[in-house]
This record gives structure tokens, sequence and C-alpha cells, in this order.
């Protein structure tokens, strides 16, 4: 492979790693503990799945996202906010399912990649519902999991004997870029509409304090 | 807290639940979608047929000819299901002189590739019955014969049995994860393999070598950071195959998804002919396409279109000492630095909506990322 692949393949990872740790370290986890889940992640992807029956779990694929969202779960500031991460993976669950049977499916039609449309439902979904970051990682991992899982047993109901691999493909695996980008989504949106609402608050001040300058100028 | 680990449990299996109700209601019965595939036209300039599409392609798709020729989609017209290009030029295709070398001698360390079918449904109605088997399709024999094939060649194949179904858009997010599981072997190049949804079956019915067969079309992600490199792969593979079994390998469509190829800088996606195809003629054509494979993988010379790092190859006379394949290597790395880079700048900017401020937020990224070793220390406490 010539150096250029192999260069591709590393900043590749090594970008992806960044923005998992950026990520993380938004949602009030030490610059330590945020580090030491995205390497969990990464190196938990390259160890053997964990086969339940039919079920094959990866380790930095499933299982440690699976385990950040239900420590944050746990760690919700508010009732609400706790209850407003559960339905929103569930919406976001049912989200994925119906996108993935709506959107295009063959190679020639796909406008915008299925992979990149989960995270992006799983932020909007989170945003409208929560305006949190961590609910947005919250739906969007559980949901792609919920969905993943829903689709296994459409299968089996079906008498498909189809393995349901959740997370097979480790760090790269649609569960964990749909938690980042429903984070990096979320923070987007929140920061812009939150400028905007600041600018119009500051103005709005700036009015005021002109019109009591009047005032008194008048007196 | 107790309360709350009953909640989430009781979430969990509420969730699980639905789930299961989701998968039960199975709302579409995706049996036999295939009727309801839509085939569009790519026309030339001069509105003369360039060739078919399965489903509405979009505006900036990409499409190199059979006589090698680059179009861009520029309009696409919904109601009279065509798509107007604008002719970009002649393809520069790769050099592969390297092919007539006839003293060539290949030592090969280890040659391995992966097979696997994203959409598991996919048959040949004339043959198997159907175009669309839910349980395991036809697609899974044109595998074996294309597995056979390299095998015979000395090539170590990785070739999944697994399904995704159901085919749906969601069935590239299930192929994603046994795409991983072949990866993890060190494969030198990974293959998805389909069939197209033409009604035609004369738009995929060719001679090759005096055999009836059935042509490939191979199909290029452009969402994704390895797109330049996979598009120049799958050149090389057409460059060979034009030399070796003309009229073999149909076209080129790179089209907007990623088909998974963000994974590997060698993946490619087949088409073997199309569902209304005798699958004969199809497994034909997997013995030729197994050549072409193989001759622009291991045949050829270090640099010239091999992988280099698996094959040593001896007398390289007319080799180019780098046939280009690290082009698309190098683009991909600036693409991807590049999109990287601006889209930090933009959360900076966002974040602090001052120039002063995304540099200050840039450099203090910097450093917390780096444990303080860029730009002095990390002064956010544990």
């Amino acid at each position: 492979m010539s150096i250029g692949l192999v260069l591709l393949s590393v900043v590749s990872v090594l970008i992806l790693f960044g923005v998992a740790q950026r990520v993380l370290d938004k949602m009030q986890l030490t610059d330590r503990a945020a580090l030491l889940i995205a390497a969990a992640i990464f190196f938990g992807g390259l160890l053997p799945n964990i086969e339940i029956g039919r079920v094959s779990l990866n380790v930095g694929g499933a299982l440690v996202p699976l385990g950040v969202c239900i420590y944050m779960l746990l760690k919700t500031d508010t009732a609400r906010e706790f209850w407003r991460a559960l339905a929103g993976s569930v919406i976001t669950a049912a989200l994925v399912f119906f996108l993935g049977r709506l959107l295009p499916d063959e190679p020639e039609k796909i406008w915008i990649d299925p992979n990149y449309v989960y995270g992006i439902a799983g932020g909007i979904v989170a945003y409208i519902l929560g305006r949190s970051r961590r609910a947005a990682f919250i739906c969007g991992v559980l949901g792609v999991l919920l969905a993943d899982i829903a689709v296994g047993v459409m299968n089996w109901v079906k008498g498909i004997d189809q393995q349901l691999m959740l997370g097979g493909a480790g760090a790269l695996d649609v569960v964990v870029l749909s938690g980042l980008i429903g984070v990096l989504l979320s923070e987007l949106v929140g920061e812009v509409i939150e400028r905007i609402a600041r600018r119009d608050e500051q103005s709005r001040r700036e009015q005021y304090e002109s019109r009591s300058r009047r005032r008194e100028k008048a007196k | 807290m107790k309360k709350r680990t009953r909640a989430i449990a009781a979430w969990l299996a509420l969730a699980l639940l639905c789930s299961f109700l989701m998968g039960a209601a199975d709302l579409s019965g995706q049996a036999n979608e295939r009727d309801e595939n839509e085939v569009y036209r790519l026309m030339t300039p001069d509105f003369r047929e360039l060739t078919q599409v399965t489903g509405k392609p979009d505006q900036g798709d990409e499409y190199i000819s059979g006589d090698n020729m680059h179009y861009r989609v520029t309009r696409v017209d919904e109601a009279n299901k065509t798509a107007e290009t604008e002719l970009i030029g002649a393809y520069r295709m790769p050099d592969v002189s390297w092919l007539d070398e006839s003293a060539m001698s290949v030592t090969a360390l280890r040659r391995a590739i992966a097979l696997y079918c994203t959409h598991s449904d996919e048959s040949y109605e004339p043959t198997d019955g159907t175009s669309s088997d839910e349980k395991r399709g036809g697609i899974y024999d044109v595998a074996d014969a294309f597995r056979n094939a390299m095998e015979e060649k000395g090539v170590t194949v990785y070739q999944s049995d697994e399904t995704h179904h159901p085919h749906d858009a969601g069935a590239y997010r299930r192929s994603r994860q046994t795409a991983m599981q072949l990866l993890e072997e060190g494969v030198d190049c990974i293959i998805d393999i389909h069939r197209d949804g033409i009604p035609d079956p004369e738009s995929y019915e060719t001679e090759v070598k005096g055999k009836d067969t059935t042509q490939v079309r191979l199909l290029v992600g452009r969402s994704n950071q390895n797109s330049g490199a996979n598009k120049d792969f799958a050149t090389r593979l057409k460059a060979v195959a034009d030399k070796v079994y003309p009229g073999l390998i149909k076209d080129i469509f790179i089209g907007k998804g990623s088909y998974n190829q963000d994974l590997m800088s060698r993946a490619i996606l087949f088409e073997f002919g199309t569902y209304t195809n005798e699958k004969e003629d199809v497994l034909t054509s997997t013995r030729y396409m197994a050549d072409v494979l193989y001759r622009t993988l291991y045949g050829g010379v270090t640099g010239a279109a091999g992988v280099g790092s698996d094959v040593q190859y001896k007398n390289s006379k007319t080799a180019p000492a780098d046939g280009g394949e690290g082009k698309g290597g190098w683009g991909g790395v600036l693409v991807l630095i590049l999109v990287a880079g601006v889209a930090l700048l933009i959360f900076a900017f966002v974040q602090t909506g001052s120039g002063k401020g995304t540099v200050h937020k840039v450099k203090r990224t910097f450093q917390e990322m780096s444990g303080g070793l860029f730009g002095g220390r990390n002064r956010k406490k544990d």
C-alpha cells in the first residue's frame, strides 16, 4: 500500500479519535475520562465479539457506548432531562427504523449516506426534546441499537436466521458515529440559537437603556 | 438512584417491546420491491441515451462510460425519468502497459481479498425464479463462483455468508459490521457483490472471448474520505479489463453514497449483470472479473497497480515509479484535514462569535487534547 493510502487511514482514525474525545469531553466528563472512554471505544472495537446465541455484541461499538449512556442517564441533573433522554431514544429508534425503510436502498439512488442520517435524526430529536448534549449522545446511541434490535426481531419473526450484530464495526460503527454526530449537531444548533437569543436580548437591553437615558435627560 | 435504575430498566424493556412490535409489524413487506424501482436514462449533452441506472441519480453524480468518456449529471428530470449530463472529457485512464511484460515474475508473500453481499436477497429472475429471495439470494452463488475463481489463482478469499436483510437503506449499516470483521483479516481489497435492477437484460448482455456473458458495472461512492483512492482503483480495474477482456466492464458510476467504502481505500462495489439476466451468463463473467482483479492487484510490477506491501515483484523495467495509486490517498488526506479544520473553525466561531475568540478556542482545544504539549499547559482540572 502506498504511503498516501497508509497516511489516509491513519489520519482518518486520528481525526475520529480526536472528535470522539472532544465530544465526550463536552458531556460533563473530565479530560482523562473522555480520553479513556474514547480509547475503550477504539481498542474495544478490536476485541472479539461477545456471542450470545444469534446475538453478537462488540465491546467498543456497543457495550462501551451503552455503558456511557447508562452512566449519563444516572447522572442527569433533573428528572425531566432523564425522561426526555429516554423518550428521545425510543423516538430516535423509530425514526432510524423508518428512515431505513424510506430512504433509497439502491446505491445509484442514494442522495445522502444513510449511515450519517441516523446521527442527524438523533441530534434533532435530542435537541427538540431536551436541548442537551448528553441527551443527543444517548438518543444517537440507543436509537440505533434499538432500531437494530427491531430489525433483528423482524427477521426472526419472518423465520430468517440472521445474526443480530450490535456495534459490530467497533469505533466505526453507526452506533458510535450516530452518538458523535448527534452531539456535534446539537452543539452547533444549540450554540447558533443561543447566540441569536443572546444578541436579541442584548439589543433589547441597549434599547431599554437608551430609552431610560433619554427619559432622564427629558426630566 | 435506585428509582432511576428501575426506571432505566423499565424504559429499556418498553423500548425492546416497541422494537419487537415495530419488527413484527413489518409495515412495507419488501417481498418484491424490484417492480417499484424506477429506471432513469442518463443522456448526453446532445440528448443521446448514455446508459440506464436504477433509481433517481443526483446532480453531481459522475459517470465514466464504456469508452472512457467522463460525464457529470447536471439536471434530473423526474417527469421524463432522464438525467442530463455534461461531458467533462476523455478520462485519463491509468497506464497498464506493464501488462505486456512477458518476462514478469511475481513472488507474493500473501494475497487475500474479502467478499460480502450487502443486498442479500438479490437474485436472477430467469434462473432463481425470483428477483428477490428473502432467505438467501442467488447473488451468493455469484460470490461463490468469484471466490472459487480467485482461489484457483492462489488468492485467499475471506467471504462472508452473513445476510443483511431486509433490502432497505439500513442494509449498508448492517453490512458495515460484516465488512469491518472481514477487514480484520488484513485483506488487499474488499468487494461488495450486487446485481443491477435494470429490467432490460440486453443492457448487460455481451460476448467476451467468444462466450456469452454479462457485463460488470463498478460503483464508487463519493461521500467519503477514500473516494479518490476508490475511484483510482476502479479506473485501474477498468483499464486492465479494457486491455484483457474488452467490453467486460460496462462502466463506472460515481454516486453520492458511501457504500461503506470509507472503511478501506480499495473498497469497491461490483454489479454483476441485472436481475433479468441468466445466472449462468453472470457466473461466466466472474472468471473474467477474477482475472482482472488478480492482474490489477498482483499481476503488475511494484507501483503499477499492485498492492506493494504484500507482494514482491521482479523485473520492473517498464513500470512507472508510482502508478498513481497514492494520488487518491494523498488527495483524501488533504480533503480530510481540510474538512476537519474547517469544521473546527466553524464550531469555534459559533461558540465564541469573534475571530480572536476563535483563535483562542482552537488553541485551547489543541492544548487540552495534547495534554498541554502544544501551546502551554492544560489548565482544565481533572
